[in-house]
């Protein structure tokens, strides 16, 4: 693919300092006018893509599927879903994202198919079949009693029974996507087959959806279990040996203890999604207060070099509230989701506008944080505009409904009759597409989007906020959150800096001879060392004095203005910050 | 190569007598006790240039600690900067005139003075004075380690400092661990204990839930199911955890110094244990691992220091002290609150402040007797806990 412009980026290690941006391919933009986005429309709209500064685009699941959960119940893996295009159109998307330094990555469901694979409709069809061992099959439904049900929702039970077999079969999400039997070789076998096909397309990776739940054992979750690990190993290997720069990205919702052993040694993902963060960012601007932020932080533990979070305000699902107490989702549904309808499972289907009430300030501060604390931001498409929802459609489809590029017909997303739509676009007076589009804000220099960008720009200038330390500074006021993110500059060899094992560098990155060594990230020529971000979480003006004595004489600069603020002395640094305010600041060390 | 013993006493005494805190603290004593100053202890902790030294000196039967730096007159300017205060005077230390100040003034000094406190166990690169209270200066080494420098001294082992043994013996995590203790001559001169950065007073927390409570109604008359709960700094669920620590505060206390049964006529059905005994919202520290008890005032733990024909018999009380205290710690963060309001919102703001005080009073107590085996120290059900503490509360308003 050809090499981004960006300074000091590795190429193996792209993913560490890239913004990724996820997307519904049928949901973004619509060329053959039947109603349903398709490659060759997001191919038209790469050049806004570019323009926005996006790395990478993650697309939801594009496969044939019956489409009982958002094509996450894949009925074909190989292929990809008819009114999307055709593999063809696929392979020139991927073409014309690599010509613009963007790169693509698609979803990956390993742990379960449609009901209506072929693998199923054979396996199901009687109990000595090729495929009857494909599928986890018992005569009653009393195994894994102790296992949680995910849609709790809709599904009684992780057992369903099928008429035409006779017996149950297993399955962690809707009864329509049985889970598949990894202890049989030849499921692993068909899967390492599917990972090559798409690689070989030009695919750059894949977030890996539900993959705690592929390995069972009675007596257990059923989460986590270590054969899951050793087949990420396995599919990992696999990757390094024959397809470099290319990514893993997990999808584990859970605490940041059980995620990081998804990485391995660095030998397992690269990337893994750190999902209770989320919530914690809005319960923390609710509360006006740092701690819902800092407590996770501080139970974060170190990840492997080469390893990267991938941190994100909304996605696709719910806001999920699986990962705090149950008292702190009390609290989550009384601020965020007063009516039933904005609940769903355990979370909240919201964009991230409503969230906030569409106050900007948050929106910004919201993004603020997203952008600067540890992890690759993953945007979700619509977001960068302050798109709506519309809590009235069924299942997460709310939250899914067509990109709003202009104040045309049908948000300028599709010239099909409005019946034909997959989705109805969003028309309400606040949120709807003649208030709010791409085109609108695009030509509104003080836009959400136009800030989004700039802020974009900022970040992919100073890598600290990739892969810097991350250092909470101490504040009297709990309702101001600072930190310091830093690249380290150790002296000396590559190599053989002290604890160093002198193991050799992943992908083989390439290094400078003789060059500073840095953690992680490559140091740009007269790039600081330190970029101290201070946000106030309050909806009124705050003052902090923060102890910067260890930049004493240096004088901070406002990243976004390019603004000097008074040096820092010995004394205690005074910051006063607007409602909901930011700031990025430079630092150079003495 | 330092000043005699002599040469510090005639420095420290008049610079004893225009510091705040040791006029406050003499306050209490007749007039006549204050000629009767004597040097009563002294270490040269660093000798040369600069040099420090540790100078007791009683005042009646009161001693004080000042740590005495010294230097070249013509340096002393630059490291002292504004702090002219801390200038005791010129002296001779043996090989020249130096200028005597208080050492925690200086940076170096004090710096140095961490590896004196904890017997060379612990250096530091960095230090801030964080703040100079009537007994002790408090002082943070790297954001990493802190120092409470005693000025009015107490016999070892004072109380505080006992406390906090005893409760890392027992095994309480909720507060900050010592590390080492500075003691000479039968006094505790210092204690340092572990620091966490950005902990948070917990009259700081409870003050940005009320700005979010009184900021989010006040401009709005109609009238809310529940305006305090549904407020979105709702202070309630952190109350709570604060009292679940309050609650393994008092078992460890109990077990630390075990349990005896109230005088009669006392809170009923409630035993009598050694509590804090200045439990109230600056006390405790919000961390990014719950709440800690920060610190451990001295003279509430045995009765007014001082005056020797006082007993220095630890009390034991019910512990609903503590959490009357607390509680009445809530009333007074929402009164502080209440006064930062324009007068004409005062109204709104007083009925506002009033429930949450009883919202976050409630979640308080329901933490506290939520703790597993708290039942041995308070035998009441929650109604009555409730009831006993409210009337603790009322009478620590009509006490003041």
């Amino acid at each position: 693919m050809a090499s981004s412009s960006r300074p000091g980026r590795h190429e193996a290690r792209w993913y560490e300092e890239a913004v990724f941006y996820e997307l519904l391919p049928r949901g973004f933009f619509d060329s053959n006018a039947d109603g349903v986005g398709d490659f060759a429309g997001l191919r038209q709209k790469l050049d806004y893509l570019q323009w926005l500064g996006i790395d990478c685009v993650w697309l939801l699941p594009f496969y044939p599927s019956p489409l009982h959960d958002g094509g996450y119940d894949i009925s074909d893996f190989v292929t990809v879903a008819p009114d999307l295009g055709n593999l063809d159109d696929l392979v020139a998307l991927i073409e014309d994202a690599h010509h613009r330094g963007i790169r693509i990555i698609s979803d990956l469901v390993m742990n379960h198919t449609s009901d209506q694979h072929p693998w199923f409709i054979e396996s199901r069809s009687s109990r000595d079949n090729p495929k009857a061992d494909w599928y986890m099959w018992a005569d009653d439904d009393h195994g894994f009693a102790d296992v949680r049900v995910i849609f709790c929702d809709v599904e009684p039970s992780n057992w369903t029974f099928d008429q035409r077999r006779q017996q149950y079969y297993w399955h962690r999400f809707f009864h329509q996507q049985p889970d598949l039997n990894y202890d049989n070789p030849e499921v692993v076998d068909a899967m390492l087959g599917i990972v090559r096909f798409w690689l070989d397309l030009g695919i750059d990776g894949f977030r890996l959806d539900a993959v705690p739940y592929l390995y069972k054992a009675e007596g257990t979750s059923c989460e986590n279990l270590p054969a899951t690990h050793t087949l990420l190993r396995r599919v990992r290997a696999e990757i390094d040996a024959s397809y470099p720069n290319r990514l893993l990205l997990a999808e584990v919702n859970q605490w940041p203890s059980v995620v990081t052993e998804y990485f391995g040694a660095g030998d397992e993902c690269h990337m893994c999604f750190n999902f209770p963060l989320m919530p914690r960012m809005f319960m923390a601007v609710r509360r006006e207060q740092r701690f819902p932020i800092t407590e996770i932080l501080a139970q974060t533990p170190p990840i492997p070099d080469g390893c990267q979070w991938g941190i994100f305000l909304r996605n696709h699902d719910e806001l999920t509230l699986e990962m705090v107490t149950d008292e702190e989702r009390d609290y989550m549904y009384n601020e965020y989701a007063h009516d039933p309808r904005m609940r769903r499972n355990i979370g909240i289907r919201r964009r991230l506008a409503p969230l906030v009430d569409n106050d900007r300030r948050v929106a910004e501060l919201l993004y603020g944080l997203l952008l600067s604390l540890p992890g690759s931001p993953v945007l979700y498409y619509g977001d960068e505009l302050l798109m709506g929802d519309n809590i009235y459609l069924g299942d997460r489809d709310g939250v899914r409904t067509p990109m709003q590029w202009a104040p045309d017909r049908n948000a300028g997303f599709s010239r099909a009759d409005f019946a034909q739509l997959y989705l109805p676009p969003l028309m309400d007076p606040v949120h709807g597409y003649q208030a709010v589009n791409v085109e609108a804000e695009q030509r509104d220099p003080s836009s959400f989007l136009h800030w989004l960008r700039r802020m974009l720009l900022v970040r992919h200038q100073y890598p600290q906020f990739a892969t810097g330390s991350l250092e909470v500074l101490p504040a009297d006021n709990p309702s101001v959150l600072a930190y310091v993110r830093q690249t380290r500059v150790t002296d000396g060899p590559l190599g053989e800096e002290p604890g160093s094992d002198g193991a050799p560098e992943l992908d083989g990155a390439p290094e400078l001879d003789g060059a500073p060594k840095l953690d992680g990230a490559p140091k740009l020529d007269g790039a600081p060392a330190a970029v101290l971000c201070v946000s106030n979480l309050s909806r009124f003006a705050q003052p902090v004095e923060l102890s910067l004595g260890r930049w004493e004489g240096c004088t901070p600069i406002e990243l976004l203005g390019r603004v000097p603020f008074p040096r820092i002395t010995v004394k205690p640094y005074s910051v006063t910050l607007a409602p909901y305010g930011i700031y990025w600041f430079e630092l150079e060390e003495r | 190569m330092h000043p005699t013993p002599s040469a510090f006493e005639g420095l420290v005494v008049p610079y004893l007598q225009r510091q705040p805190w040791f006029l406050a603290d003499m306050s209490r004593f007749d007039r006549g006790v204050w000629a009767t100053f004597q040097l009563a202890d002294l270490e040269i902790v660093i000798d040369g240039r600069p040099g420090l030294a540790s100078v007791v000196v009683t005042v009646g039967n009161r001693p004080f600690h000042v740590l005495v730096g010294w230097r070249e007159p013509a340096l002393a300017p630059a490291v002292l900067g504004d702090r002219q205060g801390a200038v005791l005077g010129m002296c001779d230390d043996g090989s020249g005139d130096v200028l005597c100040y208080d050492a925690l003034a200086d940076e170096e000094l004090s710096t140095r003075l961490l590896a004196v406190a904890t017997a060379g166990r612990e250096r530091a690169r960095r230090v801030r004075l964080v703040h100079s209270l009537v007994s002790h200066a408090s002082l943070v080494y790297d954001e990493r380690l802190f120092m409470k420098s005693y000025r009015v001294l107490e016999p070892a082992p004072r109380p505080e400092i006992e406390l906090m043994l005893k409760l890392e013996e027992v095994g309480f995590e909720h507060t900050l661990r010592p590390v080492a203790c500075w003691e000479r001559s039968g006094w505790d001169l210092a204690l340092v204990r572990e620091y966490i950065p950005g902990a948070v007073e917990g009259r700081l927390l409870a003050l940005t839930s009320l700005r979010d409570l009184l900021g989010r109604n006040l401009d709005d008359d109609r009238p809310k199911l529940d305006e305090v709960g549904g407020a979105g700094g709702d202070l309630s669920s952190e109350v709570r955890r604060l009292g679940e620590t309050t609650g393994s505060l008092h078992l460890a206390l109990a077990e630390a110094f075990g349990v005896r049964a109230l005088p009669a006529g006392d809170v009923p059905r409630s035993a009598a244990i050694r509590v804090h005994g200045d439990y109230h919202l600056r006390r405790v520290f919000r961390t990014d691992a719950g709440w800690i008890v920060g610190g451990f005032g001295d003279d509430p733990l045995i009765g007014k220091l001082g005056d020797s024909t006082q007993s220095r018999e630890p009390r034991f009380v019910s512990p609903l002290e503590d959490l009357a205290d607390l509680s009445y710690s809530l009333r007074q963060v929402a009164a502080e609150a209440v006064a930062a309001q324009p007068a004409v919102t005062r109204v709104q703001a007083e009925r506002l402040a009033k429930a949450w005080e009883r919202r976050n009073r409630g979640s308080f107590l329901s933490g506290y007797l939520g703790v597993g085996g708290i039942g041995r120290l308070i035998a009441l059900d929650r109604p009555a806990a409730a009831e006993a503490i409210k009337s603790l509360v009322t009478k620590r308003a009509t006490a003041t």
